[in-house]
């Protein structure tokens, strides 16, 4: 008997997987292709995590979008696969080698099965509270942000496909599950307290994250490079490498994801607008994977982004309001400046999403073992904890994706183990 | 012509408030092949899907078209809902009159209702001329075959085995192992390589499972995704093997930087994997090693960074500074690469093991002194600005890997790609095991360089791929898309008018065009197993010969003469 048959012939317990980012995804799918049932819960209100909310991706500058879409598609449509999204895991027990979860599952105050995408919600709202969901959403849906909603109802009575329901209730689904899979991924740290950056301090101080929304095409400027604060197209840019990473002040560990997530944003600059100068501020450029080290050299070379070794001492908006002022000293050529840029953007302030949650809501989460700085110790047992993705170890979207599937290669054989 | 019924869907108004349903009606009924039209208040709605139902099993007609909003919306549920109560797929079609129409066209409803009427002219001449795709299934033959049996290879076979499935497991060399069987200690947990390397032997001599075809050399491959057949030298007799999936993890080589800071000249100078032999077998005597870094890599003729050089030069420097008394040990580096929480910290223990560290500019190199013997080596370091003389007794230089000669020869015959250095490659980065042909996988070193446990990582994520495959017992062609039930179809020839000019096989990205000789003439023959239906030989055949009779030419003509 092979694996998946005793999966099958046993009916073994659903695995559960815990954040519905590609990890996530790419577990669940696996494990759901070899048999296993799986339940997937997203705290947020779609799935995609994190990636749904870049532009382009690295090396290759496609879009996310397209094989993403085709992932979540496919992981809503899967009959083995049971999608919570707004929901968490409140309990995990575990008694006698059987793993039970709790799961949270938020309300759904607009059925995304009956929601037909018109927008009359989102005009009558008086509290703005409503708006399109993740737009890539499958099928796309509105979703009511609770902590603006006043619960006038006005939404209820104008909607047309009677999708929306404000008295639902937070549901608990109890289940026995056999194995937990945490994909959780990464979340952006606040690096205020930092005072040398200016987070902050200025609106067009932002985080790389920030950034990319902010100039993404599907995001806020539809793909113009603008300031955030007068709206001027911007003269130049400066990438702040490691702000808050590799610092024993914050977080000890390199992000792996920022150097090359810079060089993207830079070279998607220029290529929006040739006229905007570029510089990244870095220690190490740690281009590692495939046509990573290449990119970076057509960027610098072809594109012509500066590069600046050394992190800044100090980020100060000018007193004027109109620019910020970047002391640091290039530590190549040991020369200290000062120069003005027009946008500063901090990257690698990323952690695991778990070292937030944790002293937030004692006792309302289940949460894995983690080590100090939040990444999750697997534990393999009878009921085992996996881990794939920024949880586990800082990851792109290739290594997030192999370490996934790896994860349910190891469920799989734990089944087989157990025939 | 086939009976058409239409359904014009309200959606509770979003559509009828621009669009004037009485105009189509009447436009409509002008068309003899529509027998039905039907205004619904919403398809979303259970009710009204049975109410269509019942409605098209009462009229006379054999095909449906539904005008409502886009397939990215709820359109493609609509059709879905249709099909569970029995409406077959390729008699439905989808006109959107929702957000290409009605809603982008709101200030203009004269207009608007003029192009929904063009539009749904349009979907019903596509249902007229709409043909359907021939499908092909094969019998997967349910085991697998490994190409290498280094970690990645080792760990893809002992996953696959575990869960059931028969693994055959070829190596070039007589012993598997791979390069972890040439170096003593694995970063970053400092393991003994064979410690790492035990479980998986074990496997491969216990596990009935497993058959390994030691000193073995793939000579041919045929067949398709399922039913693979590799013919292959084992110990010099040719044999075949049928598989199901074939995971390559063939691994790479070092590269050796023969002229390159007295290498191969100076007897001190060494590479990282002479100095892990010497290690290995206790012949080690160094009190002042200097490491270099990026020797061949990261420059004009291999401008890519290996990965694995960084951490195991902090591998083995720390252990010589922790292991020997007095000892002096420098890593000339151009940027220590070790993205990620484990090899960062891994690089703070090496930095507090004692290790001094110097970086160094791509066009500054450090100079060796001494003719046949490296008595010191001087550089220039980068961030003091500072030339130091550094006295030593070994100079390891840090080279890359470098992919196997022969992967283009292999990638060839697998149908699969190789990047611009050599090393083979996925398709697209969010699927990084896959390659352009189904059911085959890369991992580990033959991939990209990566260090051993990513080797294991990457085998065993190969391997969960490969068993989604394995477990079906037939795969249809139709089936092989991203997205079941979202393939448009493959490419067809008529025989007849082919005329074999091969502009296909060039075009086809997937290569599932070729050119066969048949009844004493050339013709192109499309595998359908590999056609993703993208079109590009239908774009250059010059007499329309090749089609995908889901977008046939026919069809396309007609929808383009009701359009204007």
């Amino acid at each position: 008997m092979t694996g998946f048959e005793h999966i099958q012939k046993t009916g073994r317990d659903a695995v559960l997987v815990v954040g519905g980012g590609v990890a996530g995804i790419t577990a669940s799918l696996d494990l759901a292709d070899a048999g296993q049932s799986v339940h997937l819960v997203e705290s947020s209100s779609y799935l995609g995590g994190q990636v749904s909310k870049l532009d382009k991706l690295y090396p290759t500058d496609h879009c996310a979008f397209c094989p993403l879409w085709t992932d979540v598609k496919k992981c809503m449509e899967h009959p083995l696969i049971t999608v919570h999204t707004l929901s968490h895991v409140k309990e995990l027990n575990k008694e006698n080698g059987n793993y039970s979860a709790v799961i949270l599952r938020g309300p759904h105050y607009i059925d995304e099965k009956k929601c037909i995408f018109c927008g009359r919600c989102e005009k009558e709202c008086p509290a703005a509270a409503i708006h399109p969901d993740w737009e890539h959403l499958y099928p796309p849906s509105f979703v009511i942000d609770e902590t603006l909603c006043t619960k006038c109802g006005n939404c209820t009575k104008i909607c047309p496909s009677g999708a929306i329901d404000m008295d639902l209730k937070e549901e608990e689904i109890s289940l026995p599950v056999s194995d937990v899979i945490w994909a959780t991924g990464f979340k952006e740290a606040n690096i205020n307290h930092l005072k040398e950056y200016g987070s902050g301090t200025h609106p067009d101080i932002m985080t790389s994250m920030e950034f990319e929304e902010w100039t993404s095409e599907a995001g806020t400027n539809r793909g113009t490079i603008i300031k955030r604060s007068d709206g001027a197209i911007p003269a130049n840019i400066a990438f702040i490498q490691c702000a808050g990473a590799r610092d024993l002040r914050m977080i000890p560990s390199c992000s792996a994801v920022c150097c090359m997530h810079a060089f993207k944003q830079a070279e998607w600059v220029k290529r929006r607008d040739k006229r905007i100068d570029c510089s990244i501020f870095y220690t190490d450029l740690r281009t590692v994977g495939r046509d990573y080290y290449r990119y970076s050299l057509r960027d610098f070379e072809d594109a012509n982004i500066k590069l600046v070794r050394g992190r800044p001492g100090l980020i100060h908006p000018l007193p004027s309001g109109n620019g910020i002022a970047v002391q640091f000293e290039n530590t190549i050529t040991q020369k200290r400046e000062i120069r003005k840029f027009d946008i500063v953007i901090l990257n690698g302030n990323i952690q695991p999403s778990l070292i937030q949650l944790r002293p937030a809501q004692p006792g309302s989460m289940a949460v894995p073992r983690t080590d100090k700085e939040g990444f999750v110790i697997e534990e393999s047992g009878e009921t085992s904890d996996f881990a794939c993705g920024f949880g586990l170890e800082p990851a792109d979207v290739a290594d997030s994706v192999i370490q996934a599937s790896a994860a349910a290669m190891r469920i799989m054989n734990k089944a087989s183990d157990q025939r | 012509m086939a009976n058409i019924s239409v359904f014009l869907c309200k959606c509770f108004g979003e559509i009828d408030n621009t669009i004037n349903f009485d105009f189509l009606r009447e436009e409509l009924s002008k068309d003899p092949s529509v027998v039905l039209i039907s205004i619904v208040d919403s398809l979303c709605l259970e009710t009204d899907i049975e109410k269509t139902v019942s409605q098209i099993r009462e009229s006379n007609s054999d095909k449906v078209l539904i005008a409502a909003c886009s397939t990215l919306s709820r359109g493609n549920l609509v059709i879905e809902s249709l099909i569970k109560e029995g409406v077959e797929r390729h008699k439905i079609g989808l006109v959107d009159i929702r957000e290409g129409c009605a809603w982008i066209h709101g200030d203009n409803p004269e207009d608007a209702s003029k192009k929904a009427k063009d539009l749904i002219n349009m979907g019903i001449a596509a249902l007229q001329h709409k043909d359907m795709s021939d499908d092909m299934s094969v019998t997967v033959h349910p085991n697998a075959l490994i190409i290498g049996a280094g970690p990645a290879g080792l760990a893809a076979a002992m996953s696959l085995a575990r869960t059931g499935f028969k693994v055959n497991l070829l190596e070039r060399s007589k012993v598997p192992g791979g390069m972890l069987k040439l170096i003593s200690r694995c970063y970053p947990d400092n393991d003994d390589a064979s410690n790492k390397l035990g479980p998986y032997l074990r496997e491969v001599e216990n596990n009935p499972l497993i058959t390994f075809y030691p000193q073995s050399k793939i000579t041919s491959v045929e067949g398709d995704t399922g039913n693979f057949t590799v013919h292959f030298s084992f110990q010099e007799k040719d044999s075949f093997i049928q598989a199901g999936v074939i995971i390559v993890a063939t691994g790479a080589k070092i590269f050796f930087p023969t002229g390159l800071y007295g290498y191969g000249e100076i007897k001190n100078v060494i590479n990282q994997m002479e100095f892990e032999r010497q290690s290995l077998n206790g012949s080690l005597e160094t009190k002042k090693p200097v490491f270099i870094q990026c020797v061949g890599a990261r420059n004009r003729e291999r401008p890519y960074c290996s990965t694995i050089c960084c951490p195991i030069s902090l591998k083995n420097a720390s252990r010589i500074a922790e292991d020997i008394p007095g000892a002096s040990v420098f890593i000339l580096h151009r940027g220590i690469m070790t993205p990620g929480n484990t090899l960062e910290k891994y690089y703070r223990d090496t930095l507090s093991s004692g290790v001094q560290f110097i970086r160094f500019e791509e066009e500054q190199p450090p100079r060796i002194i001494g003719s046949d013997y490296v008595e010191a080596v001087e550089v220039y370091d980068a961030i003091t600005g500072i030339t130091r003389k550094i006295e030593t007794d070994l100079v390891v230089l840090s080279t890359p890997l470098v992919p196997n000669n022969d992967n283009v020869q292999l990638a060839e015959m697998l149908d699969i790609e190789v990047d611009r250095y050599g090393f083979f490659s996925e398709i697209y980065p969010m699927h990084p095991l896959e390659t352009k042909t189904d059911g085959i996988f890369i991992c580990g070193s033959a991939r990209w360089p990566v260090s051993s446990d990513h080797s294991i990582l990457q085998g065993k994520a190969a391997a969960m791929k490969a068993v989604s495959y394995l477990r079906q017992s037939k795969i249809a062609a139709s089936t092989l898309s991203r997205v079941p039930g979202l393939k448009s179809g493959h490419a067809r020839v008529v025989p007849e008018s082919c005329t074999g000019c091969g502009n296909c096989v060039a075009a086809c990205p997937f290569d599932a065009c070729h050119i066969e000789k048949l009844e004493g003439r050339y013709i192109s023959i499309v595998n359908m197993m590999k056609c993703k239906a993208c079109g590009s030989c239908v774009s250059v055949c010059p007499n329309g010969t090749m089609q995908i009779p889901e977008h046939n030419y026919r069809m396309v003509g007609e929808m383009i003469k009701m359009a204007f």
